[in-house]
């Protein structure tokens, strides 16, 4: 097995809140929650999910934009190569122990693309100047030749060396965006890091892109670690895909094997949404409730079972799943103390015809009438709990017949074929026998 | 033939007029690099219940055009000709007031960004309740609250009744565009102006807004004109398509005249951009004009890539009827040309998808 | 190095490059250091060796063995420390606003474009460059307005007077009114000075006040907001209450305290107004700072491996200069009229002819001699605005963004 370029094991990125007079921390946002995945020398990795999963706080951590709070982000670039951990355990290439020196050299092997094309230029900078600033700081003090460069390089993206002088805002975004590339390949990098590159792009302009970086890379060689929301754009490109939630990645594997055969819910939800450019087949697609909850305090077990659409019901419970998920939903409002009851009265009673309070909850939560009577009942009783002012009873009357596995631990990783793995419980018993009888 | 009555009853409605109709509309801007002309002539209607999707790239003049339908235009320095009518009046020919009751009760708009269109000092539910009671000054406070929670509820947000009191900061980007919807919809409109309502949102929440448009304009029997760059988006929503670019309507037709047999070479490259269906990776070459000095003859001469002289010149070709309400305007398509050229291939659009369930109904 | 080197990215040898990471000196740099060592050098030289009375050039080429042909040339005048001070301030202004602009003429350019939309921007800025031009060269030309008091209360040229107010009339007397001559075109006043020297006069002053605290005001300005931005944590509360309790200061009063305890020249109000004045540029330029830091390209530069302190001096600060030119050109007339202020309040620097002065002398002759008055006062007010609507301008013209932002559909 060779070497691979970029190797991030367990990294983690918590953000510190504070509070109160002597600026305690009180807690962490944990954007980033162990990580691991390997990037291969030209190869072309995805990291996909909704905003506020923490992949770009991943992105700009690997880079050590910002100090990763734990992990290891290994390098193995630019002769590096074949080293071996040092006796104390720690890793020679490891980034996130780099020193000034070692990080400076880093910079030229290791770059960035940015989101937003009006944004990554200094307004006030002839963006050739941008560009060349870059060979600046590594220590180019040819004048001349720092503008040939450019200008060369300028030309490769598409755009003319006279350009050179122009100001940022004389160019579109999709010129732009070029010119962030122009940037990012100066150094001659052997990895860059796009975070979501083309997400504010036309569509027209979106395909120019990625068909100007896919020639790039095939050009220099170049690894990508290429972060988007959008599905489709990562199978334009990525070879593999890692699918993250709430700081943790839930499924990798090859793009195509991830695409033709999403094991984790999240990653069928995210697919179903990859709009069809065709008329005839208008499909539903799975639709997540809710929002991602806040990485301050995730929840407990499988983060995603909160909105998941395939959540298990415990041994016993055998109800459409659908009411399921209600059911669930209706006990963590509850339980949060999110469901107002005055508001919900007066607006059973200012509805027509009048209904009553129950109803009206049971509307809103889409459990109208439950076929478990044991289930069905509980909820009846809660609400009754609930209108009568007592929150915490109705809480735990729910609580204890609605419960997930999933809330209760931790799914372990399951492989499904060579690089494909997944985080879900639905998957526990499949693991590890079936594999090994596979062989 | 008992059935030429209920015919003759559907022939006496098509003679009715569409719910609006956009004819020779211009807009022009007056800048320092002398008239910007953001729209140059270009018709279309929009029926009761149907969904027209106006699709170009940016500066194609797509959103001077819907925003010049309810003047939400500065004038000065845009300067907006053309015949607009809409359910029987003429909207051209209204003062600014009577333009501000149409605008909000019977047209309503939402935008690419929820953030920028919420006021951020009241809860949402003050602000829908203010939407209604601006339509109807009767409505008592506690009908309002109902209607403003019911329609929180229908827009799919959860504990609908609860989260009414919430302030716009507290919700998430997919949550404020049901917002804006929710308010958008509670004075019943008959049409809704959606400007790129998606783009701003993450690929999952786009479709689930998509999938809210429609179920709601089969529920409010609204007709949509929906503005957007990307053809994937429309595949799922539109009825009806219009092609914009530099300011002309290139095409206009179905969504299957459109998907199926895509007759301008725009058209056709626009379609091959899209992920999954593309096979042209890189793009359209070239880039739009520039707005103060359009070329002559077709707009996307210069990027064509079967442009011939007598693209070059003159102006904009006819629109030429291809099949019903299928128009392109080419050369190619006229008379003395040989139309086999620019037309699609024939093996990859009829061929994949042979005529299904949806063939006919 | 007679090896061709290649000039494409990926055929660099950067082996051979890195180690010689020299910091080059801008162009602009090395003609300050060029033309202000010199001046610096004068100021201390002025300061230390030469004396009361003394003439600082006379002395100068007295002690270089030059006096013939400092004489020869006409180097005899006296500058005060002050007019040194405004000719570094000048300098300054040369090399890093001015070549600046000559080095980028596409922005420039647009610059331009952008500003000339707004007239009265424009107007004020001739204004404002005709006072300028008067303030540096007038001076060598017209000469200090001197006391002769039987040349008081001259009208303007065109104008006249009572006979009964002007002790003797320079000019022709006709049916008892005594009109002016083109000796003194704007008139005199009670001490027989001439208005237009004066106002020519006032006009350095206006310019050393501007320039002088502009660059006190923005170098601790630009500074303590950069550094407090940066710093972060307790560097940066202690940096802000420090910077609130220099905009709660009550500057006037603490000038009034030092001009009755010591007594104090335009100098010293210069120097007391500027050292109180930079809270508000400073807050801005924080608040800038921050949020230019957050910027993609602040990122991109920095993953570059720039240290702080390019990143600081080559984005950050030019990026936060649009709203403390703005600011600038807000805090500048604030200063004029204080100092007319004071002047007309008659404690003012009367070594120093400034408009203020020249009102403040005229304020007992208005009923029959509105001229004294009016001219200089008419001078400040326009001068004043100008600064205002300059500030308008520029804050709109110096922002690139705003125009790729409304481009966009």
């Amino acid at each position: 097995m060779t070497e691979p370029l970029l190797s991030v094991r367990d990294l983690q990125k918590h953000y510190p809140i504070k509070k109160g007079w002597l600026n305690r921390q009180v807690g962490a946002a944990r954007a980033v929650d162990g990580i691991s995945f390997d990037i291969q020398e030209g190869e072309t990795l995805g990291i996909v999910g909704e905003s506020g999963c923490g992949k770009s706080t991943a992105a700009t951590s690997i880079v050590r934009l910002e100090e990763p709070t734990a992990g290891e982000v290994i390098f193995n670039g630019s002769g590096r190569g074949g080293a071996s951990r040092n006796a104390d355990g720690t890793h020679p290439n490891d980034v996130t122990r780099f020193d000034r020196r070692e990080l400076k050299r880093f910079r030229r092997d290791v770059q960035m693309i940015f989101q937003d094309p009006s944004s990554s230029f200094d307004p006030r900078m002839p963006i050739g100047d941008t560009v060349a600033e870059m060979l600046i700081v590594h220590g180019m003090n040819d004048k001349h030749r720092r503008r040939a460069i450019v200008e060369d390089l300028l030309e490769r993206v598409g755009l003319s060396g006279s350009d050179y002088d122009r100001y940022p805002h004389e160019f579109s975004g999709g010129q732009k965006q070029r010119i962030a590339l122009a940037r990012a390949l100066v150094l001659n990098p052997s990895l860059i890091v796009a975070d979501e590159p083309v997400s504010a792009l036309d569509v027209s302009v979106k395909a120019e892109i990625l068909g100007l970086i896919r020639d790039l890379q095939a050009e220099f060689d170049l690894s990508l670690l290429f972060i988007s929301h959008d599905m489709s754009v990562i199978r334009e490109i990525c070879d593999r895909v890692a699918v993250m939630y709430l700081g943790e990645i839930v499924e990798i594997g090859d793009t195509e094997t991830v695409f033709a055969d999403p094991q984790h819910p999240y990653t069928e939800a995210l697919l179903s949404a990859i709009p069809v450019p065709d008329p005839r087949s208008r499909t539903e697609q799975i639709e997540l409730t809710g929002t991602v909850p806040s990485p301050t305090n995730p929840p407990s077990g499988c983060r995603f079972h909160t909105r998941c659409h395939r959540v298990i019901q415990p041994d016993g419970t055998d109800i459409d799943q659908e009411s399921w998920r209600g059911l669930l939903n209706l006990r963590d409002s509850i339980a949060a103390d999110e469901v107002d009851i005055e508001q919900i009265r007066e607006l059973a009673q200012a509805s027509e015809p009048e209904v009553t309070v129950e109803t009206q909850i049971r509307s809103e939560f889409g459990i109208a009438s439950l076929a478990d009577s044991v289930l069905d009942s509980a909820v009846t009783e809660a609400i009754e709990q609930l209108a009568a002012d007592r929150q915490a009873v109705a809480a735990e009357t729910l609580a204890e017949v609605v419960w997930t596995p999933c809330e209760k631990r931790e799914p372990p990783e399951t492989t499904h074929s060579d690089g494909h793995v997944s985080r879900c419980l639905l998957y526990e018993h499949d693991q590890p026998e079936t594999v090994a009888a596979d062989d | 033939m008992t059935e030429s009555i209920p015919t003759d009853s559907a022939q006496a409605e098509d003679s009715t007029e569409p719910l609006l109709t956009v004819e020779g509309l211009r807009t022009k801007f007056a800048t320092d690099a002398g008239s910007l002309v953001a729209v140059d002539g270009v018709d279309f209607t929009v029926e009761k219940g149907e969904t027209v999707c106006i699709v170009g790239e940016s500066g194609s003049g797509k959103t001077v055009a819907t925003e010049s339908i309810t003047g939400l235009i500065d004038q000065p320095p845009g300067m907006i000709e053309g015949k607009i009518r809409f359910n029987g009046h003429s909207l051209t020919s209204m003062t600014e007031s009577e333009l501000r009751s149409v605008r909000g009760n019977e047209i309503t708009h939402i935008f690419q960004n929820p953030q920028e269109a919420m006021n951020h000092c009241y809860t949402v539910g003050w602000q829908i309740v203010e939407a209604i009671k601006i339509h109807d000054e009767d409505v008592t406070d506690a009908e309002a609250k109902a209607r403003a929670v019911d329609m929180l509820d229908r827009v799919g947000i959860d504990n609908a009744s609860s989260r009414f009191t919430d302030y716009p900061h507290e919700f998430s980007g997919g949550q404020k565009q049901r917002i804006m919807i929710a308010m958008a919809l509670v004075t019943d409109p008959d049409l809704l102006i959606a400007d790129e309502p998606t783009t701003a949102l993450d690929v999952t929440v786009q479709g689930q807004i998509l999938q809210l448009l429609n179920d709601l304009q089969d529920e409010f029997e609204m007709g949509i004109l929906l503005v957007t760059h990307d053809l994937g988006v429309v595949a799922q929503i539109a009825d009806r398509i219009v092609v914009m670019y530099a300011g002309k309507v290139m095409e206009r037709g179905s969504v299957f005249d459109i998907f199926d047999t895509p007759s301008h070479p725009y058209t056709q490259q626009l379609l091959d951009c899209l992920p999954g269906r593309g096979s042209a990776v890189g793009g359209i070459p070239g880039k739009l004009p520039d707005p103060t000095n359009h070329p002559d003859g077709c707009r996307f001469a210069p990027r064509c890539a079967h442009a011939v002289d007598a693209c070059k010149t003159g102006s904009q070709p006819e629109e030429i009827t291809i099949e019903g309400d299928h128009s392109v305007s080419c050369v190619y398509y006229t008379a003395g040309y040989d139309r086999s050229v620019v037309e699609p291939p024939s093996s990859e659009s009829t061929g994949k998808k042979t005529e299904v369930e949806y063939s006919d109904d | 190095m007679a090896t061709e080197r290649p000039d494409r990215f990926d055929q660099i040898d950067w082996d051979e490059i890195a180690g010689s990471t020299g910091r080059e000196l801008s162009v602009n740099l090395k003609l300050m250091l060029l033309t202000g060592t010199p001046v610096v050098l004068l100021g201390l030289y002025d300061h230390f060796v030469v004396g009361a009375r003394e003439a600082t050039f006379e002395r100068l080429g007295e002690d270089l063995g030059l006096a013939s042909q400092f004489e020869a040339i006409g180097l005899t005048f006296d500058p005060s420390s002050l007019d040194i001070l405004f000719v570094f301030t000048l300098f300054l202004f040369l090399w890093f606003v001015l070549l600046p602009l000559y080095q980028n003429p596409r922005m420039t350019r647009y610059y331009w474009k952008e500003f000339k939309r707004n007239r009265p921007a424009v107007v004020s800025l001739l204004w404002l460059g005709l006072i300028f031009i008067g303030g540096v060269i007038g001076p060598f030309f017209i000469s200090m307005p001197e006391q002769n008091l039987i040349a008081a209360y001259q009208p303007p040229v065109f104008g006249s007077v009572d006979q009964v107010h002007v002790s003797q009339c320079m000019g022709s007397i006709e049916n008892g009114r005594c009109h002016g001559t083109w000796e003194y075109p704007l008139g005199t006043n009670r001490g027989g000075e001439d208005v237009f020297a004066a106002v020519v006069h006032g006009m350095t002053v206006t310019m050393q006040i501007a320039f002088i605290t502009t660059t006190i005001v923005a170098a601790i300005g630009i500074t303590f907001g950069t550094v407090s931005a940066y710093a972060g944590g307790w560097a940066d509360e202690i940096m802000m209450r420090f910077t609130d309790i220099i905009l709660s200061f009550p500057t006037l009063l603490f000038f009034l305290l030092i001009l009755y305890i010591y007594g104090a020249g335009l100098g010293m109000f210069i120097l007391v107004f500027a050292a109180f004045g930079w809270g508000g540029t400073a807050r801005y330029v924080r608040s800038k700072a921050l949020s230019v830091s957050e910027e993609e390209f602040v990122k991109a530069t920095r993953i570059s491996g720039a240290g702080t302190y390019r990143i600081v001096r080559r984005h950050i600060v030019p990026n936060t200069a649009s709203s403390v030119i703005t600011q600038l050109t807000l805090i500048i007339p604030g200063f004029l009229l204080a100092e007319a202020q004071l002047a007309y309040l008659g404690i003012g620097d009367t070594a120093v002819p400034t408009w203020g002065q020249l009102i403040s002398s005229g304020r007992n002759a208005i009923d029959f001699a509105p001229w004294i008055v009016l001219v200089p006062g008419t001078v400040l007010f326009f001068t004043i605005l100008a600064f205002n609507f300059l500030g308008d301008a520029l804050l709109d013209a110096l922002n690139p963004k705003a125009e790729s932002e409304a481009g966009g559909e």
